[in-house]
């Protein structure tokens, strides 16, 4: 949001997070898979804090790791500064209330036997927060506020679309009253007039409930459009951690310039050249030594295949992990440009949403 | 790293409409496509009257969202239309002087994989996962072509080479489960262009893929494009995409185009309001400029499809008539239709109504 969290105090920490697969006993794979290797991030009160990477990355554990949904094999996570890996089962209990998740296939998600109104009831039941009509008005009361109709609560998950299944599991997500949410990939399986209708909602609720988001995301204008600062993964480490118009403008890590250079810029006026990174992300069962980037790096040196690049501080509160990021600055793989729309195109977008708005006002129907 | 040059869009974008009279016949023109599902309710086509055509080494990009109808239209092209429960009711599709639609099934077994060839989205499940890499390509060319399964192996190994595959020697011999998503999607490229087809129909072919390797095989795809003059139709949802590959476009919205035309044009002067909220819904590159339009509700089903405009339940513009009566594509200047009765928008809606 384009809007500063008014506070800047940290909700929830991560702190040299790791978690490794594979490796332990007699029946388990032998090769050790280090999906998060030694991430510290701290997520601020009121903001949305956005992970992104390719696939495995490690993007979808560290998002779990952060509510403690899968056990870090090392590191701690605080939640308002105390550490919740030493919770009890009660206390973690707790916790669920104001930790919430939502996920990327929302029919996955969801239980087919249970319906609707079950299904965004289970969270109140759960932590006794209401009971008898006041639960169902409750209910009533979610999902309008996510816009679905409260005289559905009787159908089942199969019985609504892949965008209208999403704004069940945000209805339940927001059950409890919860404090944080965590979204993985929440619109990426989503049509791209649905995926703006919930980004949309999942801005509005975030207004209303003061809520701190943490989105995991692969898309990138999705990203630039909702979040505040990002963090950028690549073989379970943190490779540039930044605000958000920042890291868009100048991004100094050359994987992140690779990954802006690679987004399709819709607009057929600025077909340019494009420097494109080879080669595939190579297999978190063997990183390479060094930086993890330098097998595909345009600018390596004999140095990053030795040595580790710390995350260290880079001007205006940013970290990178790079041991070249101060040289290879304004190398040519800068910022994106979306060219402005066409006066056309604005001038019919303007009208677009003039009439929009007059279509919503009539007859209060789902966004 | 490498350097893949784009394609400027062609030149004759600009002299819209000239090029369609003076210049030789389309490679591929398909009028009134309309194909049926058994069961629907009367009158509800999946794919209802679409026209379009291809020109020989330009890429047409179809563009929609899930259940728009795009798929549909390329499989019943391709001639893979489970049949039933799809029917073809109406149309033609002439592709080099014959019209697709009528030949026999011999026929179009020996028109795919030679002339025409398509890619699919999801590189693993289009793969045999019992067969190697070269068998798979190999038997595409032993099929078409009379030579010996050597000759035919020797062709994979060449064509892998120009998909840029490390190691190609190697690869020939490896099953799909030993590469990567983009790696198999490669293969597909190998396998779909090893006849050197005319016309290339790849369906959502970088959906399936990282940003990074999407970037790659979309400048593999142009490449190979430029160096044999395959025609392309690209189905894709991503605007993105289009923007960096098409010459046209056709947006297709519940089984209609609902605008057609040069991609310059499709960009900056779109007509009908679906293409407008489309554009609207995507979230920008640039500094945010506040909520993103949206388009009210979903598509609806088939049962309670409009007998007019498709998109009349969710258009901010439609008013009765839209709902009853379905316009006509009609040309907004040369080459660029729009199925709209209000198109263009200012003139018709402008903020007073």
């Amino acid at each position: 949001m384009s809007v500063m969290a008014p506070t800047s105090d940290v909700i929830l920490e991560g702190v040299d997070l790791k978690k490794h697969f594979g490796g332990g006993g007699l029946l388990s794979s032998p090769t050790v898979v280090r999906a998060v290797d030694g991430v510290s991030l701290d997520v601020r009160r009121g903001e949305t804090f956005a992970i992104v990477g390719e696939s495995g990355c490690g993007k979808s554990t560290l998002g779990r790791l952060l509510l403690r949904l899968i056990e870090p094999t090392a590191g701690d996570v605080r939640y308002e500064g105390r550490s919740i890996l030493k919770l009890s089962k009660s206390e973690l209990r707790g916790l669920r209330r104001e930790l919430q998740i939502i996920f990327q296939d929302p029919y996955a998600s969801l239980n087919p036997r249970m319906n609707v109104g079950d299904i965004i009831a289970e969270p109140i039941w759960l932590h006794n927060l209401a009971s008898g009509s006041e639960k169902r008005e409750r209910v009533a009361d979610l999902m309008r506020t996510v816009g679905l109709l409260p005289t559905h609560s009787d159908r089942y998950p199969h019985e609504f679309s892949g965008g209208q299944r999403q704004r069940i599991g945000i209805a339940r997500a927001l059950a409890g009253d919860p404090k944080l949410i965590v979204g993985d990939e929440p619109v990426s399986a989503l049509d791209v007039s649905i995926q703006a209708q919930i980004i949309n909602l999942l801005e509005d609720l975030k207004d209303r409930f003061g809520l701190t988001l943490v989105i995991v995301a692969h898309d990138l204008a999705v990203i630039r459009h909702m979040s505040d600062r990002v963090a950028v993964m690549y073989l379970g480490e943190i490779m540039e951690l930044s605000e958000t118009d920042a890291l868009f403008d100048n991004p100094l890590h050359p994987y992140t310039q690779a990954l802006l250079a690679a987004i399709p810029i819709p607009s057929p006026a600025n077909r340019q050249p494009k420097v494109l990174l080879q080669g595939d992300v190579p297999s978190p069962a063997a990183p390479p030594s060094g930086c993890r980037f330098h097998t595909r790096c345009p600018h390596a040196q004999a140095i990053c295949k030795e040595q580790h690049p710390a995350l260290e501080a880079a001007p205006d509160g940013r970290r990178v992990a790079c041991h070249f990021w101060r040289e290879i600055q304004g190398a040519g793989a800068g910022s994106i440009s979306a060219p402005p729309p066409s006066p056309a195109l604005a001038k019919r977008l303007a009208l677009y949403q003039t009439w929009r708005e007059r279509q919503d006002k009539p007859v209060a129907t789902s966004p | 790293m490498g350097r893949e040059a784009l394609r400027q869009p062609s030149a004759d974008v600009h002299e819209i409409g000239n090029a369609a009279v003076t210049s030789e016949p389309p490679l591929l023109s398909v009028q009134g496509l309309s194909v049926r599902f058994d069961g629907a309710p009367k009158g509800v086509n999946v794919v209802d009257d679409v026209s379009f055509s291809v020109r020989k080494g330009k890429t047409l990009c179809i563009v929609g969202e899930s259940g728009c109808g795009k798929s549909v239209t390329s499989l019943a092209l391709m001639g893979l239309l489970p049949t039933p429960p799809a029917r073809i009711v109406a149309g033609s599709a002439t592709f080099d002087g014959r019209d697709l639609l009528t030949l026999t099934e011999r026929e179009r077994a020996d028109l795919r994989g030679d002339r025409m060839a398509m890619i699919f989205q999801e590189p693993m499940t289009s793969l045999n996962p019992a067969f190697t890499i070269g068998d798979q390509i190999a038997e595409g060319i032993v099929r078409h072509r009379k030579v010996s399964k050597a000759e035919a192996m020797e062709r994979a190994l060449d064509m892998l080479k120009k998909v840029r595959i490390p190691a190609p020697e190697k690869r020939l011999r490896a099953y799909p489960h030993e590469m990567s998503g983009g790696m198999r999607q490669r293969v597909m490229i190998a396998m779909a262009l090893s006849n050197d087809p005319e016309l290339l129909i790849a369906d959502e072919p970088t959906t399936a893929l990282d940003v990074t390797i999407q970037a790659q095989i979309l400048a593999l795809i142009q490449r190979l494009q430029e160096e044999t003059g395959t025609a392309m139709i690209l189905i894709t949802h991503d605007l993105g995409v289009v923007a960096e590959v098409a010459d046209e476009v056709a947006v297709m919205y519940a089984g209609h185009v609902v605008e057609s035309g040069p991609v310059q044009s499709i960009f900056e002067d779109p007509q009908h309001p679906y293409t407008i909220g489309l554009m609207g819904s995507v979230p920008s590159l640039g500094r945010r400029q506040g909520r993103l339009a949206t388009i009210r509700g979903t598509v609806p089903p088939a049962e309670l499809m409009p007998k007019g405009c498709r998109f009349t339940p969710r258009c901010p513009f439609s008013d009765a008539r839209c709902g009853n009566e379905l316009p006509p594509l009609g040309e907004i200047r040369p080459g660029h239709l729009a199925r709209c009765w209000y198109a263009p928008l200012e003139q018709k809606r402008g903020a007073a109504a």
